[in-house]
C-alpha cells in the first residue's frame, strides 16, 4: 500500500535491492565520505562499474558527491533512507485502517448471521 | 493503531485479532468484490480489483487518493492454503516484496499474522544511520502523527 513518493521510493529499494550499493552506504556511513577510488578499493570490481553503482545511489538521492581538485569526493545522505521508512510506517498505517474496515464487516455479518439464526428458529 | 507491529531484519509484520470465526475472516479475503470492501489505503476511491484467486493467479488493484492521484499495485498468488494461509508477490513500481497472510483460529477469535518481507533491512538501516533514531521509534511517531491520516 504504498502512496506517496511511489517513484523515489521505488528508487530507494532498487538502490538498495544490490549487496555492493549497500556495502558503498555502510562505509560511506563510517568514514564519513571518501574519494571514488578509495571507496572501489574493498569491492574488487572496476572503477566503471562503481561508478554506475554511484550512479544508481545518487538517482536514489542516497549520496552526494562533490569535487576536490581532480578527484570526486562522496558522502551518504543522512536523510536519504526517510522515504523508504516513512513508506514503511505508511504501509502499516493502510493496513490497520483496512484491518478497521474488515472488523467492522466482520461484526456486521455475524449480527446479521445470529438474527437469521433466531429467524430461522422462530419459524420452526 | 489497533494492529500489533513489528519490524525485524527485512521483514514488516502486523498482527491483529479479529472476533470472528477463521473460515469468515478468510472468506473476506478471497473475491475482488468482498476485498474492495476493505482493502485500501485512507483516502482511497474508485477503488476497482480484479483478482483470480489461485495459486498462479494475478490480482491488480487500482484507485483515486485523494492528493495523490492514480494508485495501482499488482501481485501474484504464490500459495493459498485455505482457510489458513496466502501468500504473495507484490509489486508497486520497480518494488517487489512478498507477503504472507496467517490466520490462526483461537477459539471463537482469529489471529491474523501479515508479514511484508524484502522491504527494507533494519540491520542495515542501522548500521546507515548509526544510532540516531531507530526505525521503531521513528514508525511510532509516524504512525501518531496526524500528517499519516490525512
Amino acid at each position: 500500500m504504498m502512496v506517496n513518493n511511489q517513484r523515489r521510493v521505488s528508487a530507494i529499494f532498487a538502490a538498495l535491492s544490490d549487496p555492493t550499493r549497500r556495502g558503498i552506504l555502510v562505509r560511506l556511513s563510517s568514514d564519513g565520505e571518501g574519494p571514488v577510488t578509495a571507496l572501489a578499493k574493498p569491492f574488487r570490481i572496476s572503477l566503471p562499474a562503481i561508478s554506475r553503482h554511484l550512479r544508481v545511489l545518487e538517482n536514489a538521492e542516497l549520496i552526494g558527491r562533490r569535487r576536490e581538485g581532480r578527484s570526486q569526493v562522496i558522502r551518504a545522505r543522512s536523510d536519504g533512507l526517510r522515504p523508504a521508512q516513512d513508506w514503511m510506517a505508511q504501509c502499516a498505517a493502510g493496513w490497520d485502517l483496512s484491518f478497521d474496515r474488515l472488523d467492522a464487516l466482520l461484526t456486521e455479518e455475524q449480527r446479521k448471521g445470529r438474527k437469521d439464526e433466531v429467524r430461522n428458529r422462530n419459524r420452526r | 493503531m489497533k494492529s500489533e507491529i513489528e519490524i525485524e531484519d527485512n521483514l514488516l509484520r502486523l498482527t491483529r485479532v479479529f472476533n470472528a470465526p477463521r473460515t469468515l475472516v478468510f472468506a473476506w479475503w478471497t473475491t475482488a468484490e468482498k476485498l474492495q470492501q476493505w482493502f485500501g489505503p485512507k483516502g482511497a476511491t474508485k477503488c476497482e480489483i480484479e483478482m483470480d484467486f489461485r495459486v498462479g493467479g494475478s490480482f491488480k488493484q487500482k484507485m483515486q487518493i485523494a492528493g495523490v492521484g492514480e494508485f495501482s499495485s499488482s501481485a501474484v498468488y504464490e500459495e493459498i492454503v485455505e482457510p489458513e494461509r496466502i501468500v504473495y508477490q507484490a509489486n508497486f513500481g520497480a518494488t517487489s516484496m512478498r507477503v504472507t497472510v496467517e490466520f490462526f483460529e483461537e477459539g471463537n477469535q482469529t489471529r491474523l499474522v501479515l508479514t511484508h518481507e524484502g522491504a527494507i533491512d533494519r540491520t542495515f538501516i542501522k548500521n546507515v544511520e548509526q544510532g540516531t533514531t531507530s526505525t521503531l521509534d521513528r514508525l511510532d511517531e509516524l504512525v501518531s502523527s496526524e500528517t499519516l491520516r490525512h
